[in-house]
């Protein structure tokens, strides 16, 4: 019954195409332009007076308001209609009044205290108009993972929805706030940032393998320019390779390889593959030409990168093997930074003019190109988040290089870091 | 576990509703990586500080170099050059920068009239010197994007690599590295800053 009230908000379509006999692929497609469902929210009911547990329940509450808002899915009511109709009571919910001020999901929260230890949060969600729960989820959190606990629900809305759930992904980057440039990973929208490296020289270009649990990255040591694989959560790290200078790793989506950049003799770039265990190593681009940046498609059968064989630095895609090699970016001089998005049909990518960096969405269907930045600013690194609605990217906006975050749109730009520079952000797959 | 956050099972009870279970698990796990990681941050760290600085073995020597330049006691024979050469650190020798920098235009990788002499004097340099081993660094302005910076920068690299095994220094004692954009000389966002910035310099790594 529920699964048609998902049709019928209509942002997702799924498709499945059966290529091989015992291979199945999926493609996230994103409807543009659906409007939001309207959500009500109200302050979450607390159940002692206590001013800690009162500041959970705000913390709770400011937590998932933005992540839903985040989402593009829903869009929460202004608090003012709340005033409009009968105060909220969870035993006895009116919901002809809730559809007076235009709901269509009302989102109850209740906040008690955990004999000290931490607070009980219990969600549930109501369609409005059926006048019934959809579903409920329960939570016992300690209080230095409230908002971990609110992004848990968020998720839970956007699987609920048939939508890819993102807000417990984590984005790794380069910075060097604390003198050098190592690598650190923080929550999708900015939170508890967390040093991961210690080498003390310059750890680069950083890249989430699909599990969340494996991280590639450059790292400067001696003479040379090794690339790494590092288990975040196991703190062990193992070489991939130390010859040349190793750079711009990418993992294949299905977690099978790992596409990266490095040199022969000739001092020139080129892509290279080798098993996710970074076993195997082989080439995949042969020619005198810069080939560099590799990013996978979403089924892993194809890589669009950057390539100057046609005199300047376009994006070109080609067959994860190398066959089949085909310019997709006109119409500029310098164009480089390719990010697949994980819907499929759309790359985002850096074009440089008259010195300046602005990120543009290439829809591959249509041929259709949108800039997304506006403004006399370097604007780079574009990655996309896991649901293709959303992308982090560096930029000196603001005189410094930062990290923001941007919708597929051009909407909602947000800045995400402050301390030092900060650069190279990878989104997780999940 | 302290910090851990748990999913109560089944004790909302809403027409419709299904728990996944399992929750509590993952979430165990996560946390626990978490602690993990904070482990791993701090034995990197503890590691890092344990490492002993590279040991100065000549320091202990320096005096009797510094004796060469004073009225000598008449026993002690003069140091010739090689022998002075031989006993500095690299540290010492790289301070001194035998081997000058050269710089590149915009965008591009080709040696320069202006770097050519330049390359010469360090060409003739390395002739002397003929068991030193250096390392090319290629560098770029920030006008250029991250990736593609990395792969110019280890075109200058080669470019100037070419150009001193053209003048007659062995390739076996190069070696080339990329820094991209990631090491600017200079840090200002001006043409003289970019054009300080697009270089390749040169590190003695063994004698």
């Amino acid at each position: 019954m529920k699964k048609k009230g998902i049709l019928f908000y209509g942002s997702l379509l799924l498709s499945v195409v059966l290529l091989l006999p015992a291979q199945q692929e999926v493609y996230l497609s994103i409807k543009e332009g659906m409007p939001a469902i309207p959500l009500a929210i109200p302050p979450f009911i607390v159940h002692e007076s206590s001013s800690n547990t009162q500041e959970a329940a705000e913390i709770l509450h400011q937590t998932l308001a933005s992540d839903l808002k985040y989402s593009r899915i829903f869009q929460e009511l202004p608090k003012s209609y709340y005033s409009y109709i009968r105060p909220l009571n969870p035993k006895q919910i009116f919901f002809k009044d809730w559809e007076t001020i235009q709901a269509k999901i009302l989102f109850v929260g209740e906040v008690s205290n955990d004999d000290g230890k931490g607070v009980i949060f219990e969600g549930k969600i109501y369609d409005v108009k059926a006048g019934r729960g959809i579903f409920g989820k329960r939570y016992q959190a300690d209080r230095s993972l409230l908002r971990f606990a609110a992004h848990k629900m968020a998720d839970e809305l956007l699987r609920m929805w048939g939508e890819q759930p993102f807000f417990t992904s984590k984005i790794v980057f380069a910075s060097n706030r604390d003198g050098n440039w190592e690598l650190y990973m923080m929550d999708y929208d900015g939170y508890n940032q967390t040093r991961l490296t210690f080498n003390r020289i310059i750890d680069y270009m950083p890249a989430w393998s699909p599990d969340g649990k494996t991280i590639a990255y450059t790292s400067y040591q001696g003479t040379n320019a090794i690339l790494y694989l590092l288990e975040v959560y196991e703190g062990k790290r193992h070489e991939v390779t130390s010859k040349g200078t190793s750079f711009a790793p990418a993992f294949s989506p299905d977690g099978r390889r790992l596409a990266f950049c490095s040199q022969e003799e000739g001092g020139n770039s080129e892509i290279y593959m080798a098993t996710s265990e970074g076993k195997g190593i082989r080439r995949v681009t042969f020619n005198k030409a810069t080939d560099t940046a590799p990013t996978w498609s979403p089924t892993s059968r194809q890589i669009a990168f950057t390539s100057d064989r046609g005199g300047t630095p376009q994006i070109y895609i080609m067959d994860a093997e190398g066959s089949n090699v085909t310019r997709v970016s006109f119409g500029g001089t310098y164009h480089d930074a390719p990010s697949w998005a994980p819907t499929g049909d759309r790359i985002a990518y850096v074009s440089r003019v008259d010195q300046i960096f602005d990120l543009y969405v290439l829809n591959l269907r249509t041929k259709q190109i949108i800039k997304l930045t506006e403004g006399n600013a370097r604007n780079e690194s574009p990655c996309w988040s896991p649901d293709g609605r959303h992308l982090i990217f560096s930029s000196n906006l603001s005189g410094s290089v930062q990290l923001y975050s941007i919708d597929y749109d051009a909407r909602n730009l947000q800045r995400l870091t402050s301390r030092g520079e900060n650069k190279l952000p990878d989104w997780s797959h999940q | 576990m302290f910090d851990c956050i748990k999913e109560a099972q089944g004790s909302i009870k809403q027409e419709g509703i299904s728990f996944k279970g399992g929750h509590m698990k993952k979430v165990l796990i996560l946390s626990l990586a978490c602690v993990l990681v904070f482990g791993f941050m701090l034995s990197c760290a503890k590691k890092v500080e344990k490492t002993p600085p590279p040991p100065p073995p000549q320091v202990k020597e320096q005096p009797q170099v510094e004796k060469v330049e004073e009225p000598a006691p008449p026993k002690e024979p003069e140091l010739t050059e090689e022998e002075i050469f031989m006993r500095k650190s690299l540290e010492e020798i790289n301070q001194e920068v035998p081997l000058q920098m050269i710089h590149f235009d915009f965008d591009r990788y080709f040696i320069r009239d202006d770097a050519k002499s330049v390359l010469e004097t360090n060409s003739s340099w390395l002739k002397k010197w003929d068991s030193v081993q250096v390392l090319i660094e290629g560098h770029c302005d920030e006008r250029g994007t991250e990736e593609y910076n990395l792969a110019l920068g280890e075109k200058r690299a080669k470019s100037t690599f070419d150009y001193l095994v053209s003048l007659g220094v062995s390739p076996d004692r190069i070696k080339t590295i990329s820094y991209g954009k990631s090491q600017s000389l200079d840090p200002g966002h001006n043409e003289m800053a970019w054009a300080k910035n697009r270089r390749a310099q040169f590190t003695i790594i063994a004698k």
